[in-house]
């Protein structure tokens, strides 16, 4: 019983580690790629026409999946096909890894709904 | 000749006044709608499942663009089951609602 305890543990720090290797991508990199997303996302992540989503501090692995959506046309958007057509993978994580690390305006539903405060 | 300015002046104020009563949304409705969307939304670091990714965070995010997502899922132009019958239920007002009241959550 103990093993399998101790075993369950190793496998979960296992997948914790997978995870965060999967979130990994090099902030810094990200930011020189990121400079033709500025126009309408904003230099800060926070775009200030109402039409284009803030991406500063958005999640990182949310990010990279729909930059995929938009490569793969799963999300329909012509502008945001162009502009993801040109990334790698390792792109992706990079541009990524920098629009999450930014400060936010953006925050979970969490206190924000009828009944909390 | 004075009077085509003149005209297209009225019809530029008329155009915006109203492009601002189109966008204008009535928070306290969209606060009582966002109720359903607290149970993944609202969880901080929550992950779905099939397919596995954050559930993205939307207080505070820009009106338009909340609109178009929503009838993106409304229209096809999204995809994902849970978004897509979510925003099925939504009326034109309530997707209006609910961006003027996320929008206006901005830290």
């Amino acid at each position: 019983m103990k093993r399998a305890i101790t075993l369950l543990s190793f496998g979960a720090i296992l997948a914790f580690a997978s995870s965060q290797l999967l979130a990994a991508g090099n902030a810094e990199n990200g930011k020189q790629k990121a400079a033709t997303c500025f126009a309408c996302h904003g230099t800060d992540g926070n775009a200030v026409d109402p039409q284009y989503p803030r991406l500063a501090g958005q999640y990182n692995l949310y990010l990279q999946r729909v930059l995929h959506e938009y490569k793969d046309g799963q999300r329909d958007n012509p502008i945001m096909k162009g502009m993801v057509a040109t990334l790698s993978d390792q792109d992706i994580e990079d541009v990524s890894a920098y629009f999450s690390g930014l400060p936010s305006k953006l925050d979970t539903l969490k206190n924000h709904i009828s009944g909390s405060k | 000749m004075t009077r085509l300015p003149l005209l297209g002046v009225a019809m530029a104020t008329a155009l915006f006044a109203a492009a601002s009563v189109h966008a204008e949304g009535d928070k306290a409705a969209g606060r009582a709608l966002v109720y359903t969307c607290a149970g993944c939304h609202g969880v901080p670091g929550y992950t779905n499942a099939y397919p596995q990714y954050p559930v993205p965070k939307i207080a505070g995010q820009n009106e338009q663009y909340i609109i178009n997502a929503l009838q993106g899922y409304q229209n096809g132009g999204r995809k994902h089951p849970t978004m897509d019958a979510q925003a099925q239920s939504l009326s034109a007002t309530d997707i209006q609602n609910i961006a003027a009241y996320l929008s206006s959550l901005a830290k």
